[in-house]
């Protein structure tokens, strides 16, 4: 019997102990609190694109020297540019840091600099082994470009909640029910009641196109069947063609070679990404105006 | 000491050592024809195939593959460079670096670090060897030329200013004395341009324009700058033809600012290497609004299509069609989706998807498919002369695409965001269009480029840690190993009696064997 083998069968003993912890940690139901970097917790209200936000302000005023923010931005430049944009307002694919709430709710680097050094890899983005000066004269040039631009209208990525109100509810709402197929899943009384108020514009938009970002979306769920026909549902956080890795009871990650387990994944945002490809840009729209609604 | 002396020297391999191994020298006559054993250029050969006639590692042996060595950058910049092989010397980069290491034992010979620079470090996809010489693109767009022995730096140019935008990854393409470079530039509107610098001298020979340069009058781009060709090109030696994709046009997202089809931006151009004079060009994607660059590898093969052998030249392009050109005119052959599209209304009588103005940027979002990452993207594939499949690391994936007249007409001019993906290994049939088999790779895009061997072996990366070995007439999987995210393409050659894969995982680069 191999390693793994034994480690299975003894996680999934202590599981069937904990059978009834399990569903609760596959859900993050708060509502609030926009989870950003390691241990910071900012509260804001809905999980906003910070395009489509009023510009934040900084928190705590700091000043850095002249020579700081210059070594800062060469540093950004090359590290961080391609995806936030020269100026940080954005580019091939980050978001604005110049309305970031966690950059605004910085001080002298206490978010951004753990942010860094583990990065969002799920997101995109590598974490940067970097010099504790480098990272300070990043954090620096970060400040002053927010500070910069805060007088500042608009945004070239921006997206306003009223560029996204062209649909038909009343299409959308039948859309929902009928062959779209979202009410499968979903209801607009049960856990989608609220979410315009939750979410607004293009973060309403994407969460309904496909869920991600925070609070994160449920995990999908990994079913484990046991020599003896039991089965145990945990939360899984990884898999490949190989292993899959789950939540033990105690929240840690454990994986398994697949040759040695018998499991079956569900994952229930797989239906989004059908749904993707079903969708006409009026549909998507319709069911749009229709969770606007939803307030 | 020279601002260079940072370059770290500690080894010049001995005489005898090149003696033993110079059948693998990059001159001219091995660049045309390469040894079985070598892979002397970014591609390994001038045809774009990567598929080694190595066999040695068969379907058979390849689930006893063992490590040999690894290599470590020591750096926290993923690799995305196939390296070069030649005379047992492996070269390797990253942006700002150029290592030379011991292809026998995985040591580092030296190691030049270009001075800090403020241009975009985003990857680099290697350098590039002739004769004595090796040569490496900066980020800040230098041709830096090195003695490949010891590290020391013969001449160092500027191909292009860093300051108006331009940035480079670059592997250059070197045939007979032109080193043929590229470069980036979407953020600013700047022209494309494809460089020829003397290998010798570091002196421009020529420069050929895919938009026009700044202050001269020509119509036919309809306003679009960008068309940046920041890949590395292929070359037929009997048409000689040097053929190279070009990138998106700029403003990028703002199709208006650009009336027309934009060439010759999303393309493929045939140039002359001696004079950089377009010969022919075929626009894969005509007025692209969507960031979707044709700058995919494109492949050639002199193979039988429809009853008769032609020179084809094929490209799995980003904007999710598969095309086959007989390349001594640029006239398709055929088109075909790899991956799920919704953004054209069919194809033109030239072969080009006819884009549907329903799929252009707009206020209230379009959802196009495939997203920005595009449908594959810089990962170079492979084709298998065997089985006629181009293998391709592909994605379905679906993006939404916002533009107003707020977003003005400069640079990226517009916002779109990716959205989900799914990635497959996917082999296309060349004479059909048809895919043959799909080998799930994970969710979002794919990294790892593809390599095959004449013993019917596919090696490429999943999304995750994982390196594989493939049986490239169905896709099963035959052998993998956990190393860390799969970033480049792998290569193989045979050095001491031994066929030697090497691939990158994350900042490593490994070496695997048979016992």
């Amino acid at each position: 019997m191999s390693l793994g083998a034994k480690r299975t069968i003894c996680l999934l003993g202590s599981m069937l102990l904990a059978v009834s912890w399990i569903p609760a940690q596959g859900t993050n139901t708060s509502g609030q609190g926009n989870v950003s970097g390691s241990g910071a917790r900012i509260r804001r209200d809905p999980n906003q694109s910070p395009a489509a936000l009023p510009r934040p302000k900084t928190s705590t005023p700091q000043t850095y020297s002249a020579a700081q923010v210059q070594a800062g931005e060469l540093r950004f430049a090359a590290q961080c540019a391609f995806c936030h944009g020269r100026d940080a307002t954005g580019g091939e694919s980050g978001p604005d840091l110049t309305r970031s709430e966690l950059v605004a709710q910085d001080m002298r680097g206490d978010k951004i600099r753990p942010l860094l050094r583990t990065g969002r890899v799920d997101a995109g983005m590598p974490k940067f082994d970097l010099a504790d000066a480098e990272l300070d004269a990043m954090v620096a040039f970060i400040h002053a470009q927010m500070e910069k631009l805060a007088v500042l209208k608009g945004g070239k990525r921006s997206v306003e909640p009223s560029d996204l109100r062209t649909g038909n509810a009343a299409d959308g709402r039948a859309y929902f029910n009928g062959i779209g197929g979202c009410a499968a899943c979903h209801s607009a009384t049960g856990d989608l009641a609220g979410i315009a108020s939750r979410y607004q514009g293009f973060a309403l938009l994407r969460r309904m196109l496909f869920p991600s970002g925070r609070p994160e979306p449920s995990l999908p769920k990994a079913t484990f069947t046991l020599a003896s026909g039991e089965t145990v549902v945990v939360p899984l956080v990884a898999e490949d063609e190989f292993t899959v890795t789950v939540l033990d009871p105690m929240g840690s990650r454990q994986t398994y070679s697949r040759d040695a387990v018998n499991v079956k994944i569900d994952n229930p945002i797989s239906a989004h990404f059908t749904q993707l490809g079903k969708y006409n840009d009026a549909a998507m729209h319709n069911v749009f105006a229709y969770l606007d609604t939803l307030k | 000491m020279n601002k260079y002396a940072h370059a770290t020297l500690r080894l010049v391999a001995s005489a005898g050592f090149l003696a033993a191994v110079a059948a693998q020298s990059a001159d001219l006559p091995n660049l045309l024809r390469p040894p079985a054993d070598a892979w002397l250029t970014y591609h390994g050969e001038y045809d774009g195939q990567r598929h080694s006639k190595l066999t040695e590692i068969k379907p058979e042996n390849v689930g006893r593959l063992e490590q040999a060595w690894r290599f470590e950058t020591g750096q926290n910049q993923a690799i995305k460079a196939s390296p070069i092989l030649v005379d047992g010397i492996l070269y390797l980069t990253t942006p700002d670096n150029l290592w030379a290491i011991d292809a026998r034992t995985g040591k580092q010979l030296w190691h030049y670090r270009h001075p800090l620079n403020n241009a975009f470090h985003i990857g680099h996809r290697g350098a590039a060897v002739y004769q004595d010489t090796v040569y490496l693109t900066t980020p800040d767009c230098h041709l830096i030329a090195f003695n490949r022995l010891d590290g020391t730096v013969k001449w160092d140019v500027v191909i292009a200013n860093s300051d108006k935008g331009y940035w480079s990854s670059n592997a250059p393409l070197i045939v007979g004395n032109h080193v043929l470079v590229g470069v980036s530039g979407d953020f600013d509107n700047v022209p494309g341009q494809l460089k020829s610098i003397d290998a010798d001298s570091g002196k421009t020979q020529w420069i050929f324009y895919s938009t026009p340069p700044a202050g001269t009058k020509d119509s036919a781009s309809g306003g679009a700058t960008g068309g940046q060709m920041w890949t590395t090109g292929t070359y037929d030696p009997e048409l000689n033809l040097v053929f190279v994709g070009t990138g998106n046009p700029t403003p990028v997202l703002n199709g208006a600012a650009r009336p027309g089809d934009n060439p010759w931006t999303c393309s493929i151009v045939a140039l002359n290497p001696d004079t950089g004079k377009l010969v022919w060009g075929f626009q894969v994607s005509p007025h692209d609004t969507h960031d979707w660059d044709a700058n995919e590898v494109p492949v050639l093969a002199d193979a039988v299509f429809s009853g008769e052998t032609r020179k084809l030249l094929m490209q799995a392009s980003r904007n999710g069609y598969f095309f086959v050109l007989d390349r001594t005119n640029g006239k398709s052959l055929l088109t075909a989706p790899f991956a799920t599209v919704n953004w054209a209304k069919g194809i033109d009588s030239l072969g080009r998807p006819i884009p549907d103005p329903a799929k252009v940027p707009a206020r209230d979002g379009v959802l196009v498919a495939p997203n920005e990452a595009g449908a594959t993207n810089f990962r170079p594939p492979s084709f298998d002369p065997k089985t006629g499949f181009l293998i391709v690391s592909a994605q379905d994936g679906y993006g939404i695409y916002f533009f107003k007249p707020e977003h003005g007409g400069y640079g990226w001019a517009g916002a779109d965001y990716n959205l989900a993906g799914k990635s497959y290994l996917r082999a296309i049939d060349y004479r059909t269009g048809k895919i043959a088999w799909e080998h799930a790779l994970g969710d979002g895009a794919g990294t790892a480029g593809v390599l095959t061997t004449e013993s019917g072996l596919t090696i490429s990366g999943d999304n995750r840690v994982n390196v594989m070995a493939l049986r490239t007439s169905d896709g099963a999987t035959l052998w993998h190993q956990a190393i860390g995210k799969v970033q480049n393409a792998p290569i193989t050659y045979q050095l001491g009696g031994k066929q030697v894969l090497i691939v990158a995982g994350g900042e490593s680069l490994y070496a695997f064997t048979l016992p």
